[in-house]
């Protein structure tokens, strides 16, 4: 046995039974199921690896001997670390640290109206048959093997409820941080529920932190429920140091005229595997999946992306762009599945890649799976380097070479930012990026002259 | 007027990759002054503008080029742009995702920094900006635009000659930047110029048209020739070449030969 699944085994001795029950025994019996289904369904499949033919692209032998001291959430957690943390202006709805609410919007007149933003034990007492009704019910345990394990191993749900034909003023911002340190390494599960119901139009921002150096798993889930003709944004940033491994799972299930964008800003330092995957399940639905990726150091990113058009005259569009430098490593799958019955789809896809230094890689395959007959679909991706005459134009009128090579850069990562309708996350994306961006060794910000 | 060069060019020598272009130019600019230079194509013209601003694949391989004394060819582009060497490109870049305001302001307190003065702040430089726009007719909305990003021809070079406005170099270059221009887009780019002659300022004007020092009227015409400068003139000069071509003058090469 791995390292990893030595540890997994060891804390599912220790695993109580307090996370399953619930004043409401629907719930219970729900929470229960995902539990059982999901730590058989990971000892069914193991971990991951290359004869998988989602992960060829990367090794997972970096998780699979993981040093790892606890699973699950700590003790207690010190909000003033948090004042230590580049997060510290980032205003949470809803805090998460190593898989469990640490602060919820107690103050119900902060949320926008029709909003509900609750951990599992809030959302047990409050809308509980919503919640065992939607919670896993996107995510197919038995060919998913990290999910599986999530499901089996997760101690609290972010829930994020927004009534029918409500605008909530704002974003809704979720923060999760996982907590790692040296003789305490950990793995922890975290779990985001959004159901936005029907004629809704809202926005989740979901950013995920690491907090210390030391090597740690952190693997995230996120369903998206978008009812008839409702329109659902989400933004995820994820972030992460060197020695953590960071999986985020989106599923987004879309019923008739329903809209729903994700987008992912991955900017983590360590082994990332971020995958979004839609189901258009209903005529007229619309996805658009954004992605900007910046792998430096020794970061290897794996972006797998499902769209998924089970019903006719459904659209999606996709744009991936992915900067790499340093000895960075990115891998981008772009999954088009269209099922007999989707007649009149409109699928786009594009991945664009910027590689800034010689030891970065890409490995780019659009995966196009047709099986009806009346369908547009294109892709394309490409991969260069800063363009020289641009390079020059900018030295041309006295910015320093440095600095060009950054403005260059910022300006190929400029559409996903632009891209992003909701002012305040768009400012909150364009300052991580930036800070990330100037910090890149191939690009620094520091004029040199 | 003063007596001594703003920008010196002996014996000048350049390849462009690994071809020889420039074959021994020599030139002295002074402040004030405004010099045309004229050419077949192919004569070496673009190579030279290319060679003053330090673009790289342009090499220097004999001779010298001195801007206010200063040995201009080691001086990496940047440097000599804080100098005051500005080159209105012939066919300006497009640079997707970079909002042309954003690109005005960093260059602008690049070269402010260069000369010693404060940063502007973003009101200031737009006050700045709006004034300057005005003198080349650019409608606002060009400047929260991506650079040169769906204009047209001409409003490149407007965009091209905004810059120079900005930036305020001592020595203007400006490489066709009359090329495919009609005559409204031209007046507006040549006004643009105009406002920019001063008696601390040098222009040199490279021009395959005559119809360019109509508006831009100019103290001294050079043509150059298989890359060096084979006749020297009064703007007089010009109008003769528009009138009998480049056969009559003595060293200059068929076009398209050299």
């Amino acid at each position: 046995m791995s390292a990893f699944v030595d540890a997994i085994a060891r804390a599912r001795e220790g695993l109580s039974d307090r996370a399953l029950e619930t004043p409401s025994a629907t719930l219970s019996t729900r929470l229960a199921t995902l539990r059982n289904e999901g730590l058989a369904a990971f000892d069914e499949q193991g971990l991951p690896n290359r004869r998988d033919e989602r992960w060829k692209g990367t090794n997972t032998a970096k998780l699979a001997d993981l040093p790892l001291d606890c699973v699950g959430p700590g003790v207690d957690f010190d909000e003033a670390v948090l004042d230590e943390l580049f997060v510290a202006d980032f205003e949470a709805d809803l805090l998460f640290v190593d898989g469990r609410t640490v602060r919820s919007s107690a103050d119900r007149d902060e949320l926008p109206k029709g909003v509900l933003v609750l951990s599992l034990e809030e959302a047990a007492a409050e809308i509980p048959d919503l919640v065992a009704e939607k919670l896993g019910a996107l995510v197919d345990l038995k060919t998913d093997a990290l999910a599986a394990l999530n499901a089996g191993l997760f101690e609290d749900v972010a829930v994020v409820s927004i009534a029918s034909n409500t605008r909530p003023g704002r974003a809704i911002r979720i923060l999760s941080l996982s907590t790692s340190a040296p003789e305490a390494s950990r793995a922890s599960f975290a779990r985001l529920l959004v159901v936005a119901g029907s004629g809704s139009e809202a926005m989740v921002v979901l950013e995920s932190a690491t907090v210390g150096q030391a090597p740690g798993f952190a693997s995230i889930v996120s369903e998206f429920h978008v009812a008839e003709n409702a329109k659902l944004i989400s933004a995820e940033i994820q972030s992460g140091s060197a020695e953590r491994v960071q999986v985020s799972q989106i599923h987004a299930a879309l019923e008739r005229d329903a809209r729903f964008a994700s987008n992912v800003l991955c900017l983590s330092e360590g082994l990332v595997r971020s995958e979004v995957d839609a189901t258009m399940n209903a005529p007229g639905g619309r996805v658009g999946m954004n992605g900007l990726f910046l792998g430096r150091g020794d970061s290897h990113h794996d972006h797998f992306t499902t769209a998924e058009h089970a019903a006719p005259h459904c659209e999606s569009d996709e744009e991936y762009r992915g900067i790499l430098a340093d000895s960075s490593a990115g891998v981008f799958r772009g999954r088009v599945l269209v099922r007999p019955d989707a007649q009149k789809t409109d699928a786009r896809q594009s991945n664009p890649n910027l590689l800034l230094s010689e030891g970065a890689s890409i490995d780019t395959k659009p995966q196009l799976e047709i099986y009806a007959d009346d369908v547009k679909a294109s892709h394309g991706s490409t991969i260069g380097q800063l363009d020289e005459e641009a390079l020059f134009f900018l030295r041309a009128r006295g910015i320093d070479e440095a600095t060009a090579r950054l403005v260059l850069t910022r300006g190929f990562a400029q559409t996903f930012v632009d891209g992003l309708s909701d002012e305040s996350t768009r400012a909150l994306v364009a300052d991580r990026l930036d800070e990330a961006l100037t910090a890149l060794e191939t690009a620094p910000g520091e004029p040199s002259a | 007027m003063s007596d001594a060069p703003l920008v010196s060019i002996k014996n000048l020598h350049a390849n462009a990759g690994d071809t020889p272009i420039l074959k021994g130019i020599d030139l002295e600019l002074r402040p004030g002054e405004v010099h045309a230079i004229m050419g077949p194509n192919g004569s070496g013209k673009s190579t030279l503008s290319n060679v003053l601003v330090g673009k790289p694949g342009y090499e220097v391989t004999q001779g010298e080029v001195s801007f206010q004394g200063e040995d201009l060819v080691d001086m990496d582009p940047e440097i000599r742009a804080r100098a005051g060497v500005f080159l209105a490109f012939q066919y300006p870049v497009e640079i997707p995702g970079v909002a042309n305001n954003y690109f005005l302001r960093t260059a602008v307190n690049a070269v402010r920094e260069h000369r010693g003065e404060d940063e502007l702040d973003a009101i200031d430089f737009l006050t700045l900006l709006k004034e300057k726009m005005k003198l080349v007719e650019m409608p606002e909305d060009m400047m929260s635009r991506a650079i040169n990003e769906g204009f047209s021809g001409g409003e490149k070079k407007r965009n091209e000659i905004l810059q120079m406005l900005l930036l305020e170099p001592s020595f203007c270059i400006l490489d066709e930047t009359d090329s495919g221009l009609d005559i409204d887009a031209l007046r507006i780019v040549a006004n643009g110029v105009n406002q920019m002659r001063s008696p601390d300022r040098t222009m040199l004007v490279i021009t395959h048209y005559q119809r360019l020092l109509d508006y831009i009227v100019p103290d001294h015409v050079h043509v150059l020739s298989g890359g060096r400068i084979v006749k020297s003139g009064d703007k007089s000069l010009a109008l003769e070449l528009e009138e009998k071509g480049y056969g009559w003058i003595d060293g200059v090469e068929e076009e398209g030969v050299a």
